[in-house]
């Protein structure tokens, strides 16, 4: 017999889950993080579920350059279409692209 | 029908709102080539065939989410306000991306006129848009624009007008067949249930119902935002009704194997890509552009850094180079008017000595001493102006960025600091496009340390008068050194009460354009008036008030002689600022710091105000007028050395805010803020102040100084731990 305090604790435990990212449909050796792609090179979006890119352009099967990728800066500059945009490397990693070939 | 319909300009940021607005109304709005030139919405009429419009310029906005202040503002206006006609601004040279605030537009069922602008880069990238045929899709017109040029007016005046008379029904979208299916089960149980209580939501309005802001697409655009998850509808639904919605909204969540607000975005996509296909032609393919070009330079690792340094210390090498022969012009004709001859002209009315001398020497002199220090600001204006509008702001940004990662802000809020140098009242205001409120609350704190216009005739006036030779570089140091003091705070606050991690950085490059002649000169003459008639008030009223202050006496003197208020109340003050070089006898060094609390501009105003009459009441208002530059020797002595000189300008530099930066981090965020500003900043003024004071002028008593400064460094930082323990954001 669970006392209520339990109950919501178990409750506040399980929360936790609900919110966890569902993984990309795209095989791991097929695509990787946007962070990741070299400078110069192009790709398309397989899998994004950051809004805020989505929101300007960044929306799965739209085409992207990298622009500048340095490892050592917190962030990355990629093209997308006629826009150019300076990404977090936190964003850039919830992003997975397929390098166009 | 309203007596003066609305008219709503709303698009991305940077491309046209305010251009468009400032053509319509025939305003003066600044303008920029940066993202967030426009933080609140503005308003103006525009008059057509005697009939009156309330034109809004409106924040630029990526969507309708309402994740920044700026998107609540818009976003905000649009429902609760309902304009007669949205004309949405979408940049021509990136159709796609702006048409995506387009489509949620058009969701809303607002009425709608489509303007193109930057057709120009446009047609110069290849790109070539069927106005008509877009028009065709979307179901109202699209114009195309060249904004920052002359206005062909006359087809926008017309379609406006009957836009207004007669709306057109923007075309709907459709979204997958699945997602609609869930969509229109959400929909009507809200029309059944009234799940979000029309009148509370501020949606219905049973008067119009002819006009396109029908119930209906109201609720439908509800439904489709309570997909994406809005907070504050999803807050006003029914404990029932939120049941079922959030079990629809987990039927598409699953069947597209997506976030919904992603499932959503997508397909506005799709429908904007199908558009853009059908009727937009690229000439060239794209690729990288001339923008590109010079950011391979300009961005560059190695030399993306010093290019910044030497842009900036250029800016202020134009300052202060070009005014300089301004200055001396400026200088001899303002003193001969509103000095000399002024003073002549009161003397031959017979005017009484201390009305002659408030009203020549004080109020004159005060006013030729401002108006030396235009040239300087006005060139710093145009620079400033000249970096906003070719969109090296932005690259700023992102080049600073890797500094204020480390003092834990992101690259964005540098912005907001590089605006302060021209206000810290605007500076502050720009920080709402920062995406996170802890960013927000620690860029707004760290904007004082930027030194704004006003300051400069501070520092010009004192480094002139002690470093005469050697003064630009005096000017820069201080600018140079609040930078650092700005990073030294931000390490600190970043380890004591700002303890997570920045918000993400997302931010547009915009193409580099080349600065209109016409927007340089509308920036700089804004920023100019504004600094003009501030500096006029202030040093009006504050030269009233020393007067009096001055005229009234208390028996109090140190042998009980009769003493001005004025000098009682410093010489009260002057012992707290004696460890940092002001003497006992300087005491109006410490009533100019407190006229400064008003505007820094009071500052150079007060000290020649009251060393002026000091010089007068020693020699005689003729003779001291004769002997030139009599109040700038007097100035000097009272100081004594270059050293409290320099204490005294990074005082100043450090010191609180003025007043109406004060109100503005009040306004926008609290009583706490604006406290901790102001305290935290005058103790910081007068520790490092007194540190250099005593380093520079050392002597036996400064390792005492040394010590007591260091020791309340360190207690400074374990209170703002302890706090940061408790309230760290």
């Amino acid at each position: 017999m669970l006392f209520e305090r339990h109950r919501a604790r178990l409750r506040r435990w399980g929360r936790q889950f609900r919110g966890r990212q569902k993984t990309c449909p795209c095989a791991i050796d097929q695509c990787f993080s946007l962070d990741q792609l070299p400078q110069g090179s192009s790709a398309i979006i397989i899998c994004n579920r950051n809004l805020k890119t989505i929101e300007r352009g960044l929306y799965v099967g739209s085409r992207l350059s990298m622009f500048r990728n340095d490892s050592g800066e917190p962030n990355i500059i990629v093209a997308a279409g006629d826009a150019r945009y300076v990404l977090d490397r936190r964003i850039a990693r919830e992003i997975r692209v397929k390098v166009m070939e | 029908m309203r007596d003066k319909p609305i008219i709503a300009l709303a698009g991305n940021p940077n491309v046209g709102k305010t251009s468009l607005f400032n053509a319509l109304t025939g305003a003066r709005q600044t303008v920029g080539n940066w993202p967030g030139v426009t933080v609140e919405h503005k308003s103006g009429i525009f008059s057509l065939h005697n009939r009156h419009f309330e034109v809004i310029d409106l924040p630029g906005i990526y969507s309708l989410s309402g994740g920044t202040p700026d998107e609540l503002v818009a976003r905000d206006y649009i429902l609760n306000e309902k304009p007669d006609l949205i004309i949405n601004i979408a940049d021509a040279s990136n159709l796609e991306r702006n048409l995506y605030l387009t489509v949620q537009l058009m969701e809303l069922g607002a009425p709608m006129l489509l303007c193109l602008s930057m057709t120009d880069i446009a047609r110069d990238n290849g790109i070539e848009i069927d106005a008509e045929h877009l028009g065709s899709h979307l179901g109202f017109p699209v114009l195309p624009l060249v904004l920052n040029r002359r206005l062909e007016s006359e087809q926008l005046f017309e379609l406006i007008g009957n836009l207004v008379d007669k709306p057109q029904l923007p075309a709907s979208i459709h979204y997958d067949e699945v997602v609609e299916n869930h969509l229109e089960k959400i929909w009507q149980r809200l029309v059944k249930t009234k799940g979000l209580g029309w009148e509370a939501s501020g949606l219905a309005d049973s008067d119009k119902a002819g006009h396109s802001y029908n119930l209906l697409i109201q609720s439908r655009w509800q439904a489709i935002k309570l997909i994406e998850g809005d907070p504050y509808l999803s807050g006003q639904l029914q404990p029932s009704d939120k049941q079922q919605v959030e079990k629809e909204i987990a039927a598409i969540a699953k069947h597209r194997g997506q976030e919904p607000a992603a499932v959503i975005a997508d397909d506005r996509f799709g429908f904007i890509r199908g558009l853009v296909k059908d009727v937009v032609k690229r000439k060239k393919p794209g690729n990288w552009t001339f923008s590109d070009a010079v950011d391979k330079i300009v961005l560059n690792g190695i030399a993306g850094l010093p290019i910044f340094f030497a842009v900036m210390y250029l800016v202020f090498l134009f300052a202060v180079k070009a005014s300089e022969p301004f200055i001396g012009i400026i200088d001899a004709v303002l003193n001969w008017l509103l000095v000399d001859q002024l003073g002549l002209g009161l003397a031959s009315l017979g005017l009484p000595h201390w009305l002659r001398f408030m009203l020549s020497d004080a109020l004159g002199g005060g006013i030729a001493t401002i108006g030396t220090f235009i040239p300087p600001i006005f060139f710093i204006y145009i620079s400033l102006s000249v970096l906003e509008d070719s969109g090296y702001m932005a690259r700023a940004a992102f080049i600073a960025d890797k500094f204020m990662r480390r003092i834990g802000l992101p690259g964005k809020a540098f912005i907001p600091l590089l605006v302060g140098f021209g206000c810290t009242v605007p500076a502050i205001m720009a920080t709402r496009t920062l995406e996170s409120p802890r960013d927000r609350v620690f860029a707004s704190v760290l904007t004082p340390f930027v030194s704004c216009g006003a300051k400069l005739p501070v520092y010009t006036f004192l480094g002139m008068l002690f470093f005469p030779r050697k003064a630009d570089l005096l000017i820069f140091g201080l600018y140079f050194f609040g930078i650092v003091m700005a990073m030294l705070t931000g390490f600190m606050l970043k380890k004591t009460i700002f303890r997570s991690d920045p918000g993400n950085f997302v931010m547009e490059l915009p193409p580099y354009h080349k600065p209109t002649l016409n927007g340089i000169m509308l920036h700089t003459w804004h920023r100019l008036k504004d600094f003009v008639l501030r500096a006029g008030k202030t040093i009006l009223l504050v030269i009233i008030l020393i007067n009096v202050l001055q005229i009234i006496k208390l028996p109090w003197g140190t042998n009980g002689e009769n003493t001005p208020v004025l000098e009682l109340g410093g010489k009260l003050i002057t012992p707290v600022l004696q460890p940092m070089g002001v003497d006992k006898d300087n005491w109006p060094a410490s009533v100019a710091l407190i006229s400064g609390l008003f505007a820094k501009e009071a500052i150079v105003g007060t000290l020649q105000s009251l060393y002026g009459a000091e010089e007068t009441r020693g020699r005689g208002v003729e003779e001291s007028r004769s002997q030139d530059g009599a109040y700038d020797n007097s100035l000097k002595q009272a100081f004594g050395s270059s050293a409290s000189a320099i204490a005294f300008l990074i005082f100043v530099l450090l010191y609180s805010p003025c007043a109406a930066a004060l109100t503005m981090l009040f306004k926008e965020h609290g009583t706490k803020w604006m406290l901790f500003a102001f305290g935290y900043l005058t103790a910081l003024a007068w520790m490092v102040a007194t540190l250099v004071y005593q380093v520079l002028a050392f002597s036996a008593g400064s390792l005492y100084w040394i010590a007591t400064i260091l020791v309340f460094f360190v207690l400074i930082y374990i209170n703002l731990r302890n706090i940061g323990r408790k309230h760290a954001l």
